[in-house]
C-alpha cells in the first residue's frame, strides 16, 4: 500500500520533470533585453572630415566604402543601436499634415520619398549584430541633434544601403 | 428620532395597485435590457479585439497597406527571407513560427440555398496555428485541397445559417467549389469569423503569387526591433513589421467613434428611462395624496415618507434589472452581430450587468424622488381633502 502511495506521488513529480525537457527546445536564444555599454567607446569627440549629407552619400556609395555621412535622426529602432538618418536638407513633418518643399511626412505614404533620403545606420557588436540598446540611450542625443556618422557602406545588389557605424560625433 | 414607515409597508403597496406595478416593471425591465444589450455590444467589440492579438506575434504587411491588411500585397520570397535573416523567430521541433497568409473578403455562394454573402476568407499553411493558438478545431479535420475550415461566426458574418456552413456543405468562391472540412473557434477573436483554406488552394484559385502577409512569432516581444531592423534594411521590399497587438489597438482606435456612440446610446437609454419612471412614479403619488397626508397626520415625518416612496421605486427597477439581467443572459449573451472586420458575439458580462444595475437603481432612485417632493409639498389639510 505504501509504495503504491509513494508511485502516486512521484508520478506527478516525473510528469513535470518530463515537461521540463520539451519545455528547454523553446529556451529563447535572444532575451531581447537592453544591456549596458560604453558611450565613449562609440561617440567621437572630435566631427570627422570629408563629411557629406545623406543622399549624396546613396548616389555614390560603393560597397565597403569608409564614408562621413551626415543627418538627423528620423526614425530609431526600439531596443537596437540602430537608426535612420535623413538628409540635413530634409524636414519631417507629422503624418497627414501637408509636406511643403524639402518636407516629408513620417506617413507610409511618403515612404518611397523618404527612402531615397534616407539612409540605415548600425552600430554592431564583434559578432556582426546590433547591439541591444536604444540607440538614444547609447549615444544620449536628442531630436533635434545633427549627428556625424563614420562608417563603411553595406550595400547590396538590390542598391539597399546601410552604414555600420564606427563612430558618431553628435553637433549639438 | 425619525419614525420610518414599515418595510413592508412600500412592498404592499406595490401589489395594491398591481396593474400600474406590472406596467413600470415592464418599463424599467426594457429601459434596463437596452442597456444591456447596447453595453454588450461594447463589450463584444472590445473583446473581439483585444483577444485577437499576441504581444509575441508580428505581422509583417506592404509598406502601402495603411491600416488595412487586405490592401497588403507582398512578394511570396519574403516568409523565406524573414526567416534566413531575422535572429529571435520561435521554432520548435525544427518548424519556424512563419505563417504566410493571404487575406481577402470576397463574395461567397452558399451551395446549400445559393445565398450570396461578403465572407473573409484567409489562405493559411499549417504553421498558422503555432501563431493563432486561441484557434481551436472543434469538428471535422484541417482543410485539404479545395476544402475550408470555418471559424464558429462565419456564418454571422455571411448572413446565412450554421446549417449551410455544416461540413460536407460546399461553398463557391472566386470561380472554385471549396468543400467544408471543419469547425474551428477562436476564442471569440476577430479569427471567429473567417473561412481558412490551404494558402496554395487560394492563390490558384486568385491566380496570385502574392501573400497579404507574414506572421511570426518571437522569442519575446523585445525581439520585434530585429524585424523592424530588417524591414528598414531591405527597403526594395517595402515591408512594414507591427506587433499584433498593436494592429489590433489600432482598429480598436479605428472602432472608437462607434464605442463612443453607443455609451452616448446608454446614456440618452437611461435618461429616457428615469424620464418613464418619473412619469409613472408621477401618476402614482398623485393617485396617493390622501394617503400620504393621512400618514403625515398620524405622525410620520416626510423624510419617512419620501423614503418609503424611493423604496417603492428602487424595489421596481431592481425587479426590472433582475428580470432584464437574465433575459439578457439566455437572450442576448452570443447573439452573433455582424461587423464590417467580421463579426463578434453579444457579450453580458460582469461589467454590464454591473452597469445595468447600477442604472436601474439610479432610475429607481431619480425618478421617486421629484414625485415625492411634490406630494410633500402640499399642505396636509389639502391632502386629506382629497385633490
Amino acid at each position: 500500500m505504501r509504495n503504491r502511495i509513494l508511485i502516486l506521488l512521484l508520478l506527478p513529480i516525473g510528469m513535470i520533470l518530463g515537461c521540463g525537457q520539451s519545455a528547454d527546445i523553446e529556451k529563447p536564444i535572444l532575451t531581447g533585453q537592453a544591456v549596458s555599454y560604453d558611450r565613449a567607446q562609440y561617440e567621437l569627440q572630435e566631427e570627422p572630415a570629408g563629411v557629406m549629407g545623406v543622399i549624396a552619400a546613396r548616389e555614390e556609395a560603393e560597397q565597403d566604402q569608409e564614408l562621413v555621412v551626415v543627418g538627423r535622426v528620423s526614425d530609431r529602432i526600439e531596443g537596437l543601436a540602430a537608426f535612420t538618418l535623413l538628409d540635413a536638407s530634409m524636414s519631417l513633418v507629422s503624418d497627414g499634415e501637408d509636406t511643403g518643399d524639402d518636407e516629408i511626412c513620417t506617413g507610409d505614404c511618403c515612404a518611397s520619398e523618404r527612402a531615397a533620403c534616407t539612409m540605415l545606420v548600425k552600430i554592431l557588436d564583434q559578432d556582426g549584430y546590433p547591439l541591444s540598446i536604444d540607440s538614444q540611450q547609447l549615444l544620449g542625443f536628442s531630436d533635434s541633434d545633427m549627428l556625424v556618422v563614420k562608417g563603411r557602406v553595406i550595400k547590396d545588389e538590390s542598391a539597399n544601403i546601410s552604414l555600420i557605424a564606427d563612430g558618431v560625433y553628435i553637433r549639438r | 428620532m425619525i419614525r420610518f414607515l414599515p418595510w413592508d409597508y412600500g412592498v404592499r403597496n406595490l401589489f395594491r395597485r398591481t396593474s400600474r406595478s406590472v406596467l413600470t416593471l415592464l418599463g424599467l425591465g426594457v429601459v434596463v435590457l437596452l442597456v444591456l444589450v447596447v453595453v454588450g455590444f461594447i463589450r463584444g467589440l472590445e473583446s473581439s479585439l483585444a483577444t485577437s492579438g499576441n504581444p509575441d506575434v508580428a505581422l509583417v504587411v506592404a509598406l502601402s497597406a495603411g491600416a488595412d491588411i487586405e490592401n497588403s500585397s507582398i512578394a511570396a520570397r519574403t516568409p523565406a527571407l524573414l526567416s534566413a535573416s531575422v535572429r529571435g523567430i520561435r521554432t520548435r521541433y525544427g518548424v519556424s513560427y512563419v505563417s504566410p497568409e493571404l487575406y481577402l473578403g470576397t463574395r461567397i455562394t452558399v451551395d446549400n440555398n445559393g445565398m450570396q454573402g461578403l465572407g473573409l476568407v484567409r489562405g493559411v499553411t499549417t504553421t498558422a496555428p503555432l501563431l493563432r493558438k486561441q484557434v481551436q478545431l472543434v469538428a471535422g479535420h484541417w482543410p485539404q485541397s479545395s476544402e475550408i475550415m470555418v471559424g464558429r461566426l462565419a456564418h454571422s458574418k455571411m448572413g446565412c445559417g450554421t446549417q449551410d456552413l455544416e461540413i460536407g456543405q460546399t461553398v463557391t468562391f472566386d470561380g472554385r467549389q471549396w468543400t467544408v472540412s471543419g469547425h474551428f473557434s477562436a476564442g471569440g477573436s476577430a479569427f471567429d469569423s473567417e473561412l481558412w483554406c490551404p494558402l496554395e488552394d487560394l492563390q490558384v484559385a486568385l491566380r496570385r503569387q502574392d501573400i497579404s502577409l507574414v506572421a511570426l512569432g518571437m522569442e519575446s516581444p523585445a525581439l520585434l526591433a530585429q524585424i523592424d531592423l530588417f524591414c528598414k534594411e531591405r527597403v526594395d521590399l517595402e515591408l512594414k513589421a507591427v506587433s499584433e497587438t498593436a494592429y489590433y489597438a489600432s482598429l480598436q482606435q479605428h472602432y472608437k467613434p462607434v464605442r463612443i456612440l453607443s455609451w452616448v446610446v446608454v446614456c440618452l437609454v437611461a435618461g429616457s428611462g428615469v424620464f418613464a419612471g418619473m412619469n409613472t412614479m408621477y401618476g402614482a403619488v398623485v393617485g396617493r395624496m390622501r394617503e400620504l397626508a393621512t400618514l403625515q397626520a398620524l405622525g410620520f415625518r416626510r423624510i419617512a415618507i419620501m423614503l418609503s416612496l424611493i423604496q417603492e421605486g428602487v424595489l421596481l427597477s431592481a425587479c426590472g434589472a433582475l428580470i432584464a439581467c437574465l433575459l439578457g443572459l439566455f437572450w442576448v449573451h452570443g447573439t452573433a452581430v455582424r461587423f464590417t472586420m467580421g463579426a463578434f458575439v453579444l457579450r453580458v458580462d460582469s461589467v454590464g450587468i454591473s452597469i445595468a444595475c447600477a442604472t436601474a437603481l439610479v432610475l429607481g432612485v431619480i425618478g421617486s424622488i421629484p414625485p415625492a417632493i411634490k406630494a410633500m409639498r402640499l399642505p396636509i389639510v389639502e391632502g386629506i381633502r382629497g385633490v
